[in-house]
């Protein structure tokens, strides 16, 4: 199970102070940037011991210890256990893997103490492979092959640390090559994960696991063509949704794990329509109210955010489907588009990029929905949404989008928005260095002037007409054009 | 950062067409309103707006923070604390005239910005008055040639200071009076009288070739309003909006160099002129057509 607070230092970790973690975080942060664009964004997780949570400051044995350690597994009777014990250890270290690995019968050997009748061993030699499916050397993942039929055997089994380790075992070698992924996929990946969950939805550190192993089979090249079909003909997907809500004792990691499975899935694909049936859009959106509340008060847990983002795109993604009229009884209740205009603010300052998702989810929301547009103005929000007009990055661009959504509905919404100031609103937006935002001003400006006369004598009347003047002097001819065509055929005449 | 297009698309739900009306190459429609749009744009409309639903692939750029925020989680490199976030960022305003390319961060700039130098500009000589009533002084005493007719028989020269309203025989009377009366500097920048040619003269010849060609082009006739684009042009605008320099050495070479404005335009096209464009004689860049047709007195044929 992950604890989010803190803040681990790797295997081989020094005292570090702050400034170098910071340092190292920020490295790290630009690596994974880098790494997402050229699409090779995948990432392990450690399980380590409880005894080893603290600190990693004991030495790592070398390679030395390792050779001679194989010799004595090889050799010796009783001890085993021991000896596997710190083979795990010295299996941290990267070149050492390396070295054991190229032993020859190294790996026959420790699947043959997995599958042995001493039950320590195997959790111990569970933990080794562990180990070596963490190695930043992708060769280590062929290496593994030979355990994985029993390592997915075991997951039916009810040993949480065992079926942990070889859940997040499993997890670390499927991304790293596409044979290992297709010879786990042949042997019956996705239906034991399935029914791990099933059997084991109380025991939630093995649905942590298991979801964070499914995960990285969705991030596999080709998981489009070749995982995700599966995925949704299983159980998987209803599962998925049952564990989304976080148990308060427990955690939100399981959620996130599931969450983010979720995304995958959403995000990959274009036929919702399983997804939608099995209530996936009124799981999410309803779990969002909630969580979105929470936030907004402050109540709750670190780390949030992570599971809050899988959700956003889910709901967004799902609303890309959801044809309008199945809209309402699948999202069940109006507010939550109270909720996500509240999460904006809520993400503003901390996690800005959220607040850039949110207020794209926003948009799918009220893009062809009569009903949200009008629950929009009934909760009030349209003031609100125009305090986020200032704010660059894609964030003032989604939410123009958001309030020309509901100007374009009806003529009485576009009254009301002038009457809540609008129009001063765009009196700014139109002075934008931000081409786009230029023109979405005018597009909701000539929505706004249409629907009523009055309304473009109160833009007159606020000194609107030098704004489209000085606009029939842009760079972009579009832009030139709205003003011109507003000026002449709608304001002078 | 407005949403970029992404590598990977999706298919278009319902239809096989691609056309995205808002350029947003990155997302793709579930559903369509073309018939609309085509619509609007067959009868001369340029507006073009629909809600659109935005479906984003997992690979799309908006998903790239939630993605490393995700996986710094999965290394334990995740805090919470918003400590490292970088503050969100607040849009900038832009003055719209092509060619000045001034940015601001406040609105309150970008207002002064324009009403300093694009709001009260003459139609004919393109220079910025600071006012409104310096404006019509400018444009009556400057542009109407039925102004010197009349100033021959009646005062005519109205007092620089809004309110005072005298008017006086000659431009010397009148800067006397503001100096006596109104206590004007005696080198008062916005009285500069359209005869003083000689010193700006040759002043102006000393300037870069260039920047000389760049004046020129700035006055045009025939009452269009050409907006030019450079940096040097710029600030040269900035400079004769300060130094009101005789006229009447544009106006009498404007015959002259209309013919010649062509090719020296063109020449100087290359170099600067990026932006180009003409407004229609209706309205009147600077003074508002609802206004009127100011600056029109006068223009040459």
């Amino acid at each position: 199970m992950w604890r989010l607070n803190k803040v681990r230092h790797k295997a081989g970790g020094h005292a570090n102070t702050l400034e170098e973690l910071r340092l190292r975080r920020r490295e790290k942060e630009r690596a994974l940037r880098q790494a997402r664009r050229d699409r090779q964004l995948v990432s392990k997780r450690l399980l380590l011991n409880e005894d080893e949570e603290q600190d990693l400051m004991e030495i790592t044995p070398g390679e030395q210890d390792v050779v001679s350690l194989f010799h004595a597994l090889q050799h010796s009777g009783t001890d085993k256990e021991a000896y596997l014990r710190t083979l795990s250890k010295a299996l941290r270290n990267p070149s050492a893997q390396l070295t054991f690995i190229k032993l020859e019968n190294s790996m026959h050997l420790l699947v043959g103490l997995l599958t042995g009748s001493d039950a320590r061993c195997r959790l111990q030699a569970v933990r080794c492979l562990h180990e070596l499916s963490h190695s930043p050397h992708t060769s280590m993942a062929s290496a593994c092959l030979p355990a994985t039929p029993y390592l997915l055997t075991y997951l039916s089994g009810q040993s949480t640390k065992f079926t942990e380790l070889c859940l997040y075992t499993l997890g670390n070698i499927c991304p790293d090559n596409e044979v290992v992924k297709e010879r786990l996929l042949a042997q019956g990946i996705i239906p034991a994960l399935a029914s791990c969950i099933q059997n084991q939805t109380h025991n939630l550190a093995v649905v942590e696991a298991a979801g964070f192993t499914l995960f990285q089979l969705l991030q596999t090249k080709d998981a489009v063509q070749k995982v995700i079909p599966m995925v949704l003909a299983s159980s998987l997907p209803s599962q998925l949704l049952s564990v989304l809500t976080p148990d308060p004792e427990f955690g939100l990691a399981p959620a996130i794990e599931c969450a983010w499975c979720l995304h995958s899935l959403t995000s990959s694909t274009v036929d919702h329509r399983e997804l939608l049936a099995q209530g996936a859009l009124t799981q999410c959106s309803s779990l969002l109210v909630s969580l979105g509340g929470a936030v907004v008060e402050g109540n709750t847990d670190q780390g949030v955010e992570l599971l809050v983002c899988p959700l956003l795109r889910c709901v967004g993604n799902l609303l890309s489907s959801c044809p309008v009229e199945a809209l309402s009884s699948q999202l069940g209740d109006v507010h939550l588009v109270a909720a996500l205009c509240e999460l904006v603010f809520a993400f503003l300052h901390s996690f800005p990029a959220l607040a850039r998702e949110t207020a794209w989810v926003l948009n799918n929301l009220t893009a062809h929905s009569t009903e949200l547009c009008s629950a929009l103005l009934t909760f009030n929000l349209a003031p609100r949404l125009m305090e986020l007009l200032p704010f660059s990055q894609g964030i003032n661009t989604m939410i123009l989008r958001v309030l020309a959504n509901v100007a374009h509905k009806k003529k009485e919404f576009c009254i009301r928005l002038a009457e809540l100031g609008l129009l001063s609103a765009l009196a700014a937006t139109l002075k934008m260095a931000n081409q786009d935002m230029v023109t979405l001003s005018l597009e909701v400006l000539f929505m706004m002037i249409v629907s009523s006369p009055q309304i473009a004598e109160q833009f007159v009347r606020q000194g609107g007409l030098s704004v489209l003047e000085a606009i029939q002097y842009n760079n972009e001819g579009e832009v030139r054009r709205r003003a011109t065509h507003l000026l002449e055929q709608h304001i002078l005449t | 950062m407005m949403l970029q297009p992404d590598l990977v698309q999706f298919m278009t739900v319902g239809g096989g067409q691609a056309h995205n009306s808002n350029r947003e190459e990155g997302f793709s429609e579930a559903t369509e309103q073309q018939e609309e749009m085509r619509r609007q744009t067959e009868e001369g409309n340029p507006f073009t707006f629909s809600p659109q639903l935005l479906r984003l692939h997992r690979d799309h750029e908006l998903f790239e923070d939630g993605d490393v925020l995700r996986h710094m989680y999965l290394q334990d490199l995740f805090i919470s604390e918003a400590e490292e976030q970088p503050a969100p960022s607040v849009s900038e305003f832009a003055c719209h005239i092509s060619g000045c390319s001034v940015v601001f961060s406040t609105l309150d700039e970008y207002e002064h910005h324009y009403n300093s130098l694009h709001r009260h500009v003459c139609c004919s000589c393109r220079r910025s008055l600071p006012s409104a009533h310096l404006l019509d002084i400018h444009l009556q005493e400057w542009h109407d040639s039925l102004f010197i007719i009349l100033a021959q028989k009646q005062d005519m020269y109205l007092c620089l200071v809004e309110g005072c309203g005298q008017k006086f025989r000659t431009s010397q009377e009148r800067k006397d009076h503001l100096i006596r009366v109104h206590k004007y500097p005696p080198d008062f920048r916005f009285d500069k009288n359209r005869k003083e040619k000689g010193t700006r003269d040759t002043r102006r010849e000393h300037r870069t070739d260039t920047a000389m060609e760049a004046a020129d082009d700035v006055s045009r006739s025939e009452g269009v309003c050409e907006v030019m684009c450079s940096v040097q042009s710029n600030q040269l605008e900035q400079e004769e909006s300060m130094e009101a320099h005789a006229s009447s050495e544009e106006a009498a070479r404007i015959e002259d160099i209309s013919a010649s404005a062509q090719t020296s335009e063109t020449s100087t096209e290359a170099l600067k002129l990026k932006y180009s464009y003409r407004v229609p004689k209706t309205v009147c860049f600077g003074q508002g057509s609802v206004r009127g047709f100011r600056g029109q007195r006068g223009r040459r044929k």
